[in-house]
């Protein structure tokens, strides 16, 4: 019985020692480089879609951290349910480095529209912090979409239906105005299950 | 170029196919080296045959260790596999609980459905306890909610937690479970058990 364990052992360890020997992280930067910071702003890799952040939000998802980068004046005004403030001209004060600064939460940045978002995410970006993205649309696109959807015309693709039904559900979870007026029926006081949203990250995940 | 679903080498679907076709051959290998048996399976908490320790360690190491030389030759970027997120507080009751019902059953639920798949009515009866366990937890959810997300920690590695490379870490683990198989081979010998 003690043969398959040297043979094992005679393998796994020199293998162990080379990959503790090999400097870590040895190609990874730092900080992008221009070319490589156009090539993904022009992507637009930084975007989140609202419809992931409001399935997120219904679902309370403690992994999603909404970050409001408008003056504090607009924020006190309003903000997003579970939102903090970092106004983009004070993002790159020291007590901020360690909510941009991470790994454990989806930091989304949001704003009016999506500039200055995206402004704060490119500088972030640039510091080589990850984990940090935009909100589509901003507040906008949130207020005229997700919380007050309009629904498609009869011969708009299911698709269409199915996002429609989607963002009412989610509407009616997160308080939206409009829906309730527009719709007779009464809005679910649960929130359904969303049928359409895949979330980028999640995979099943396999044990013994 | 890896992990090949995220960066849409493979669709989402091609993905689930491969997932299949393994699953089956873990299954095979699973019911071919005698884990439909949950005497065997049990023996791992009475030391009689440690054989559940030493395949599943064996496969850790192997995968972290594929994993890293791939990582190394640039074949796969680890930021994207993904990784469960840690819920601290429903990590430990839910291995209390699994461990438990480990002890109870003779099986956990890949290997159930092994022995179900080879008529074992004791996996049957198991797998059904699987199911009502799977949607009590589902129609109780609002219940649990708190718990079950309390203690989020994001996605944290031991060697980041332990400020050591991931390749150092995966020395040691190396170390530690070939040292943890010399143990069982010893409690084997320990607590013998004839027939089982």
């Amino acid at each position: 019985m003690m043969k398959p364990l040297k043979l094992l052992a005679l393998f796994v360890i020199p293998l162990g020692i080379i990959i503790a020997a090999v400097p870590p992280d040895r190609v990874k930067h730092f900080r992008l480089t221009a070319d490589e910071l156009l090539q993904e702003a022009g992507a637009g890799v930084q975007f989140i879609s609202p419809d992931v952040v409001a399935d997120m939000l219904v679902q309370k998802d403690p992994s999603l951290r909404l970050i409001d980068v408008r003056t504090p004046e607009e924020f006190d005004a309003y903000h997003m349910d579970g939102a903090i403030n970092i106004p983009l001209s004070s993002l790159l004060s020291d007590e901020y480095t360690d909510i941009l600064h991470q790994d454990a939460y989806m930091n989304v940045f949001y704003s009016n529209g999506s500039v200055y978002a995206n402004q704060a995410w490119m500088i972030t970006r640039q510091l080589g912090y990850e984990n940090n993205f935009v909100l589509e649309g901003g507040l906008n696109y949130w207020f005229g979409n997700i919380l007050s959807p309009e629904a498609p015309s009869l011969t708009s693709p299911n698709e269409e239906f199915a996002k429609y039904d989607f963002r009412k559900s989610a509407a009616a979870a997160l308080g939206g105005g409009g829906v309730v007026a527009t719709d007779n029926v009464a809005p679910a006081v649960k929130a359904v299950r969303p049928p359409v949203m895949s979330k980028a990250k999640k995979k099943p995940s396999g044990g013994c | 170029m890896g992990p090949l679903a995220p960066y849409e080498i493979i669709s989402e679907n091609t993905n689930f196919l491969l997932a299949f076709f393994i699953g089956i051959a873990f299954g095979w290998v699973l019911e071919s080296s005698g884990f439909s048996s949950s005497r065997k399976l049990a023996g791992i908490f009475y030391g009689y045959d440690t054989v559940v320790l030493k395949v599943f360690f064996t496969g850790a190491i192997t995968a972290m260790l594929g994993l890293l030389f791939m990582s190394l030759f640039g074949w796969i970027d680890l930021d994207l596999v993904y990784v469960n997120p840690t819920y601290l507080t429903s990590a430990i009751i839910g291995g209390v609980v699994m461990g438990a019902g480990f002890i109870m059953g003779g099986f956990c639920p890949g290997t159930s459905f092994c022995g179900a798949a080879i008529g074992k009515i004791d996996a049957m009866v198991f797998v059904g306890g699987l199911f009502i366990g799977v949607y009590g937890f589902a129609f109780t959810y609002p219940w649990w909610e708190k718990m079950y997300m309390a203690k989020y920690l994001g996605e944290p590695k031991v060697s980041e937690k332990l400020g050591m490379s991931d390749g150092l870490f995966g020395l040691l683990l190396i170390i530690v479970a070939l040292g943890m198989f010399i143990v069982a081979e010893w409690a084997e010998k320990k607590w013998p058990r004839e027939e089982y």
